[in-house]
Order: structure tokens, then C-alpha cells, then sequence
């Protein structure tokens, strides 16, 4: 076989092994701690209004269980699949020597770093030292809750990760990391690092106005600030994207005006698609953006003086932030969970297998074996969860192969960039988008 | 009082205290260990001082307490990408001073692994230039690419993949080994397309443009002041190049251009300079291929059978051009008393190599003129009122290899 495609099939098996386990795990858990539990909590204890009490708190904190569980396993999965695409792109192999296919390589870096000495330097503030990578990485684990609601379609398990202002609580949330990184900078004592840091602030914030203002113009297409909401506008065939204009070409034979909107619409929202890409890759300090950490000039930037586990926690919140910015990207301009071939197909394969799990007989009664099948298998949340995965690691493998090819851009380049195409760019299309909504 | 931090000064930026960096020697991209005591103004800078000898390891002290046999083996560290080059140097010194007639067809083989040593000097400078401008993970790994079988080539007919010892004073170290010229010949054929490709990448790559045209102007006459050679001279438009303006061994029968730029002179004309360079020495390895005394090694095995491959001077197959040593190799090599001064032009310049000898076993003075020396001289001019995120882009543009500078 030809060795390139050898290797291309190799990662693959790879990716969906690490993809089963990590879904696979997180939806376990949420179905202990929100479906087994509290139906033993209930049975045991049955309608008192003490264990009707607790199998309520069990079911609440499952948001949290699945957040808890998916996001180191996924960093380390990210971390592996990032080393092993970009040996991909570069005609090496990678890491394929830890466990079958070098699944367990960044478990095995992980246990190293862990039991790394945790230095601090001398002259540095041993408080804000240690505050930094754990500011760094809590905004990305709670920023990602909201966008549990919208990926699952709005599943009940994570009712109460649904808020109505979904994606304004993740963008505010997600922008705290920097301060972490200009905390660490600073208690490092030492000047590359303040460097690092100091570029990072002034990069993160040029950059996230115009990721901002590229969401501000998806929601006031949606008319709504509710993930849940703008996932389930763009159900249906893939042209209902937020990417290609939520359905503006529908209005292509609407009139000779309607058609020239819509197409101008749909560019504006490839526009609008490629300035958030070009924002959260700067927001996440990839390259081409990545001066931060710059190491042919910083050596490691903002991070040069961390070792073991606060490094390591950097690291995971570094890609855990990808991660985020990816999903993002999924629920406002990929449709979320949803098909991209409308749901005509997919939505009687479920509505087949749904009534065959319900059809298992004793499946009514609790804590029956059917039952446990039934409970543990939901046909609609696992193709929602199949559709997302795709998207999002389509986004996490583009960002790897941007990685992959382009060099780094100057600090003053960078700003120039930002301030002087991004924004003013940004704030056309949102004008523009306002305006041909109207003439459709 | 305060009328010091809020003036402004004449480049238009607001005046900050100044802060000092020290780069290296431990710096993940000073190319091993340089030391740049660099003095900022913001992000911009003021002064830089390059502090060499780290990598100090006497290699001219060497030179007069070993034998000429272990000298020669020892050289090609000096300059450890292109070791052919400083041993090819120290040999035509040695054979200046002893009267040693090269045979030619030994000639073409020096020139044709020189060329290949170029070519892979110049492919992994451009791997570690991208990595030096933050291309980190990609890009950099497909020069390797050619280069390792250039290395496969030349650790096929020499034993060893960087330190070669393959050019002896008195001609080379060993004929080409059975199908050498083949795969060479191979390569030389697939290796402009492959030029094209990272060109295709990098050449008009908008990032890279950025980084790199208007950035580290090195003007002609400063260039020549500070005495800068090699392809960083030729792309600021001064046509030096001792292969063609002092053409030794085989040069002058040789059919190819150096490029020189006539431009500002900047890290993106040095560049060019350098991919240039390495579609020229693919040219000239071709043309050694065809112009060699005796053909391929395949070839002139085939005609010494007729011979039984005797060795004699007088044999057609085997004496004369077609011959490729002229003085015996072992712990007794000597050359004859006198004094003289060779150089060639190595990928990073002009590497000259002046001796003393006595007609002992040991040379009685060595002194090496290293291109990476003088090059990095210019470096504190090129980097001022640039800003930090450019000295390396810069410092990597004039292709300094630190133990060539510190011998």
C-alpha cells in the first residue's frame, strides 16, 4: 500500500479510538451521575422528599461530571493528534511507540510532568506564580458549559447548562485567560516572560474585538443570544449554516434585488467566518499569532520559567482554549449538532433504533436490564454528538495544518493586521449583514 | 523633570528606559551558542554585542600538535555542515606549499561532494531560517528531506554522514562506490523540483514577505567594510565569489552563474540568494558528472577489469587523470617546508587556510580565516533600531555557524 495513505489510515484508527474513549467516558459518567444514581437515589428512598432532593443535586452536577471528565482526556487526546498530524504533514511518523499506536504517549508525558520538580524561581511572587496557570485554565472549564446544552441538542441532562445568554457568558468567560498570562509573566521575574506577556495582552486585546464583532453579527442574524437557539436555526441542509448566510440563497429566486443580497449575504458570512477564525487562532495564541510564546525570540515567552504541573496546566489550557474556540465555531456558523444533509436519513435511522430500544420488553421498569440498555443508548443525542465531534476536530485539524505551514507575523505587524484590516473589515460586514437581511 | 521620558526622540518614538537582554547562550535559537548582550529601547534595538568563544576548542593550537593525517581528519569540525569545505581548504594549502599535483579526475570529485555539502549546508539552513521566523513544525522538515539523501550520497562514498575526511591531501579519500554516480544522478534530476516546491511555500508567502523584504538592509559598502563574503555579499550586490573571480581546481571548466543581487540587500535577497545557489550547484554536479575523466565508478570498473585494476601510472585505466590519491595516507604524510595561503568558497563565504610548515610531520602555524567571523561582525549594524522579534530573523539571514566562529 502506498505509505502515505498507510500512515493517513493509521492516524484515523488512532483519532477514532481516542474519540470513542473520550465520548464514550463522558457520556458514562453523565448517565452515573444523571440517570444510574439518582434512579437508585429515588428507588431507595422512594418519594421522600429527602432523596427527591438529592437525586435533583446528583442530576445538577452533571454538567460539571462531564466538563470534569472530557476536558483532560480531550487535551491529551489534542495533544496527541496534533503530534502525530503534524508528523503527518511533515513526512515523519510521530509518537508511536507509547501504548498501541502511541495512544498512551501523552498519558506517559502527563505522569512525567507531574512528577517534575515544581520550580519557582528565585525573586518571583510565589502567589500570583501559582495563581496564574490555574486563572489560565478555570474560565476555559466553565466556559465550555453553556455550549454542552447546544452540542447535545439541548439534551436534559445538561437543562441547566442552558442559559439564555449562552454565548455572551462564553465569550466574557473566555476572554479572562490573558489575565493569567500576564499574572505569570509578571511573577516570573523574568524579562522574557514580561515580554511574552505583555504582547499577549496587547494581542488578545486587538484580537478579540474582531472575533467579538464577528459573533455580535451571527447573533443579530439569529435575534438571539441562547446557543440552544442558534444551533437549532440552522437545522436542516448545510446551506442553513450561519457560514453560508442561514439560508439567504433559498431567496436567490426571490427577484433580480433579493438575489444579489442573498449572494452578497452569503459572502459577507464566509467573511465574517474566516475574521473569527483569524481571531480565536490569535485569541489562542496559534501560529501565525503565536508571540506569546514565540520561541526562536522569547524562548518560551510566558511560560519559560514554569516546570511540571503548573507548565502542564498551561499546556492543557492552552489546547483545552483551542478546543473552545473550535466549538464556538461549530454551534455559531456549522449548525451544531445537526446534519449537515437536512435530517431525513439520519432522523428515521433514530426514530428505527429508538423504538426498537423501547420495544425491549420490562424496559419500563426501572433499573431492568432493558431499561439500563435504553437509558445508556440515545440514538438522537449520539448523532448529535457524531455531527460535532466531525466539525469540530475538522476546525482543530485546519488550525494544526495552519500550524503546519505558516511562519510567525512581527508584534507590529500583527497589531497592524488587527487595528487596521480585522476590525474595520469586522465592522462593515456587521453594518452590511443588517442591511441586506432587510432587502430579503 | 520629567521633560527626558516624554520627549520625543528623532525617530518619532517615545523615549523609555532602557533594558538589557541576554540572548544565548542557552537561547533556543542562537544556532548553538552565541551570546547577544542586547541592549532594547521598548521592543526595539539599541545595542547589541555578540560574545563569542564558547565553543572555543583551539583548533589552530591543534593543527601544530597534530600530524598532518590527524589534522586533516579533525578539520571538518570547524565548520560541521560543510566539512568539506575546511578540509578541502586546509588540502589545497598543503599542496600550494608541497608542490602536490592533483590528478583530475580526483579534481571533479572534490568539486562534485563540495557542491553536494553546499547544497545541504544551504537546505538545512533553510529549515532552521523558518524555524528562526516561526514556522515551528512544518515547513522546516522538507529540506531535511533532500538533504538526508544527499547525506545518504556522500556517507556512501566517505564513510560518514558529516565529519567527512573525504578530501586528503593529494587527491580524495575513495573512489565512488557501485552505483553512486546513478543515484546521484538520480537526485540531481528530481532536486529542481523540488527547489520549486519549497519556493511554493515560502517564496511568496505573504508572512514571509513580511518578515523578511526591507528587513536587515546590509548596504554594499558596508558589506564590504566589514569584510561579509558569501551569498549574504552577493545579495547586496557585490559579484565575489572565488569560484568564479579566482577559479580553482575545476571551476573554470564549469558552466554556471552566480547569482548576485542588485537590490537593497535584505534578509529576503539573502534568501533568494541561497536557493539560487543550490539550483546552481545542482547544475555544476551534473556537469561534473558528464565532464569526469573515466566516467562513472560503474564505467571504470567495467575498463579495469581489462587491467585487474593494477594501479600502475602508466596504466590507461588507472594512472594519470583517472588516478585519485597522489600521496600515501598513513602517520607519516609530511609536506615540504614553506609557507602558503588557499581558500575556497564555502557556503557561508570565503574560508582561507594559511600554514607554516617545516617539513615536520606537524604543521609549524595554522591560522584559519572563517567566513562566520567576519559575517557576524556586521551583525550589531544590521540589528540596530530593529525590533526583538527580528534579531533572529536577521541573525539567522547571515547563516553564522558558531563553531566556524569560534573554531
Amino acid at each position: 500500500m502506498n505509505s502515505a495513505v498507510f500512515e493517513v489510515s493509521k492516524f484515523a484508527r488512532l483519532a477514532v479510538t481516542w474519540v470513542c474513549i473520550i465520548f464514550g467516558a463522558v457520556w458514562l459518567a453523565c448517565w452515573l451521575v444523571g440517570v444510574f444514581i439518582p434512579a437508585l437515589i429515588t428507588q431507595a428512598a422512594a418519594s421522600s422528599t429527602a432523596g427527591q432532593y438529592w437525586a435533583e443535586i446528583c442530576r445538577a452536577l452533571v454538567p460539571l461530571v462531564a466538563v470534569a471528565v472530557f476536558i483532560p482526556i480531550n487535551a491529551m487526546f489534542m495533544v496527541l493528534a496534533e503530534r502525530r498530524a503534524l508528523a503527518l504533514f511533515t513526512v515523519r511518523k510521530g509518537p508511536n511507540r507509547v501504548g498501541p499506536d502511541g495512544l498512551l504517549q501523552t498519558a506517559a508525558d502527563a505522569v512525567k510532568l507531574l512528577f517534575k520538580e515544581d520550580i519557582t524561581p528565585r525573586g518571583a511572587d510565589a502567589l500570583m506564580f501559582t495563581l496564574a496557570p490555574i486563572i489560565f485554565f478555570a474560565p476555559s472549564i466553565i466556559a465550555v458549559i453553556p455550549l454542552l446544552a447546544a452540542v447535545s441538542g439541548n439534551h436534559p441532562l445538561f437543562g441547566i447548562a442552558n442559559i439564555p445568554t449562552g454565548i455572551f457568558y462564553v465569550l466574557a468567560v473566555s476572554s479572562i485567560p490573558v489575565v493569567g498570562i500576564v499574572m505569570g509573566s509578571w511573577a516570573s521575574n523574568n524579562k522574557y516572560s514580561l515580554v511574552g506577556g505583555l504582547r499577549s495582552a496587547a494581542q488578545a486585546i486587538s484580537y478579540e474585538i474582531p472575533l467579538v464583532l464577528a459573533i455580535v453579527t451571527v447573533c443579530l442574524m439569529a435575534g438571539t443570544l441562547d446557543v440552544v437557539q442558534i444551533a437549532d436555526m440552522q437545522k436542516g441542509p448545510f446551506w442553513n449554516w450561519f457560514l453560508f448566510g442561514n439560508g439567504a440563497l433559498a431567496h436567490v429566486k426571490d427577484g433580480p434585488v433579493a438575489a444579489v443580497a442573498a449572494i452578497l449575504l452569503l459572502l459577507c458570512c464566509l467573511l465574517l467566518f474566516l475574521i473569527y477564525i483569524t481571531g480565536a487562532c490569535a485569541e489562542v495564541n496559534r501560529i501565525p499569532f503565536d508571540l506569546p510564546e514565540a520561541e526562536s525570540e522569547l524562548v518560551s515567552g510566558y511560560n519559560t520559567e514554569y516546570s511540571g504541573i503548573k507548565f502542564a496546566i498551561f499546556f492543557l489550557a492552552e489546547f483545552t482554549n483551542l478546543f473552545v474556540v473550535c466549538t464556538i465555531a461549530a454551534v455559531m456558523f456549522l449548525g451544531g449538532g445537526h446534519s449537515p444533509f437536512g435530517s431525513h436519513v439520519e432522523t428515521g435511522f433514530i426514530n428505527w433504533l429508538g423504538a426498537q430500544l423501547q420495544s425491549l420488553p420490562g424496559s419500563a421498569q426501572v433499573l431492568s436490564p432493558a431499561w439500563l440498555v435504553n437509558s445508556l443508548v440515545d440514538p438522537s443525542t449520539l448523532s448529535q454528538a457524531i455531527w460535532i465531534i466531525l466539525k469540530v476536530y475538522t476546525l482543530v485539524v485546519f488550525a494544526i495544518l495552519v500550524r503546519a505551514t505558516l511562519p510567525r507575523f512581527r508584534i507590529d505587524q500583527l497589531m497592524d493586521f488587527g487595528w487596521k484590516r480585522l476590525i474595520p473589515l469586522a465592522l462593515i460586514l456587521l453594518v452590511a449583514v443588517t442591511f441586506l437581511r432587510e432587502l430579503l | 523633570m520629567s521633560t527626558e521620558t516624554t520627549s520625543l526622540p528623532a525617530t518619532g518614538r517615545l523615549k523609555t528606559d532602557e533594558m538589557i537582554i541576554n540572548m544565548g547562550p542557552q537561547h533556543p535559537a542562537t544556532h548553538g551558542v552565541l551570546r547577544l548582550l542586547v541592549t532594547l529601547d521598548g521592543e526595539f534595538v539599541k545595542h547589541v554585542e555578540p560574545v563569542i568563544g564558547h565553543l572555543h576548542r583551539a583548533q589552530e593550537w591543534q593543527g601544530q600538535n597534530r600530524t598532518w593525517f590527524q589534522y586533516q581528519a579533525l578539520i571538518d569540525r570547524v565548520d560541521y555542515l560543510s566539512g568539506m569545505f575546511t578540509s578541502w581548504a586546509l588540502c589545497r594549502a598543503a599542496e600550494k606549499i608541497d608542490g602536490t599535483e592533483i590528478p583530475l579526475r580526483a579534481e571533479y570529485m572534490r568539486v562534485m561532494v563540495a557542491e553536494m555539502n553546499r547544497i545541504t549546508s544551504h537546505l538545512l539552513w533553510l529549515g532552521t531560517y523558518l524555524i528562526d521566523l516561526g514556522a515551528m513544525f512544518g515547513f522546516p522538515f522538507y529540506p531535511f528531506r533532500e538533504r538526508e539523501k544527499l547525506l545518504d550520497l556522500l556517507e556512501a562514498i566517505s564513510g560518514q554522514r558529516m565529519m567527512f575526511n573525504y578530501i586528503r591531501i593529494g587527491g580524495v579519500q575513495a573512489e565512488a562506490p557501485p552505483g553512486w554516480f546513478a543515484r546521484l544522478k538520480a537526485f540531481t534530476e528530481e532536486f529542481p523540483q523540488r527547489v520549486d516546491e519549497y519556493e511554493a511555500i515560502v517564496t511568496q508567502n505573504p508572512i514571509f514577505l513580511k518578515r523578511t523584504k526591507g528587513v536587515g538592509i546590509l548596504k554594499k559598502q558596508v558589506a564590504m567594510d566589514y569584510g561579509v563574503t558569501g551569498p549574504s555579499l552577493r545579495a547586496s550586490g557585490v559579484p565575489f565569489d572565488l569560484r568564479k573571480v579566482k577559479p580553482y581546481s575545476v571551476y573554470d571548466r564549469l558552466n554556471f552563474e552566480v547569482p548576485v543581487f542588485d537590490g537593497d540587500g535584505d534578509t529576503w535577497d539573502r534568501y533568494m540568494c541561497r536557493i539560487r545557489e543550490m539550483r546552481q550547484s545542482n547544475e555544476i554536479i551534473k556537469q561534473c558528472m558528464e565532464q569526469i575523466p573515466g566516467g562513472s565508478s560503474d564505467e571504470l570498473r567495467e575498463k579495469r577489469k581489462a587491467c585487474n585494476s593494477c594501479d600502475k601510472a602508466d596504466c590507461p585505466n588507472c594512472g594519470g587523470d583517472l588516478r585519485i590519491m597522489t600521496k600515501k595516507q598513513n602517520a607519516g604524510l609530511r609536506i615540504k617546508a614553506g609557507e602558503g595561503f588557499a581558500a575556497v568558497e564555502s557556503p557561508r563565504g570565503t574560508l582561507g587556510c594559511y600554514i607554516i610548515s617545516t617539513g615536520g610531520d606537524t604543521a609549524y602555524r595554522i591560522k584559519w580565516r572563517n567566513p562566520s567571523f567576519s559575517n557576524l561582525a556586521v551583525l550589531p549594524v544590521l540589528l540596530l533600531d530593529h525590533p526583538i522579534a527580528d534579531i533572529m530573523a536577521i541573525f539567522g539571514s547571515i547563516d553564522v555557524i558558531l563553531p566556524d566562529v569560534d573554531r
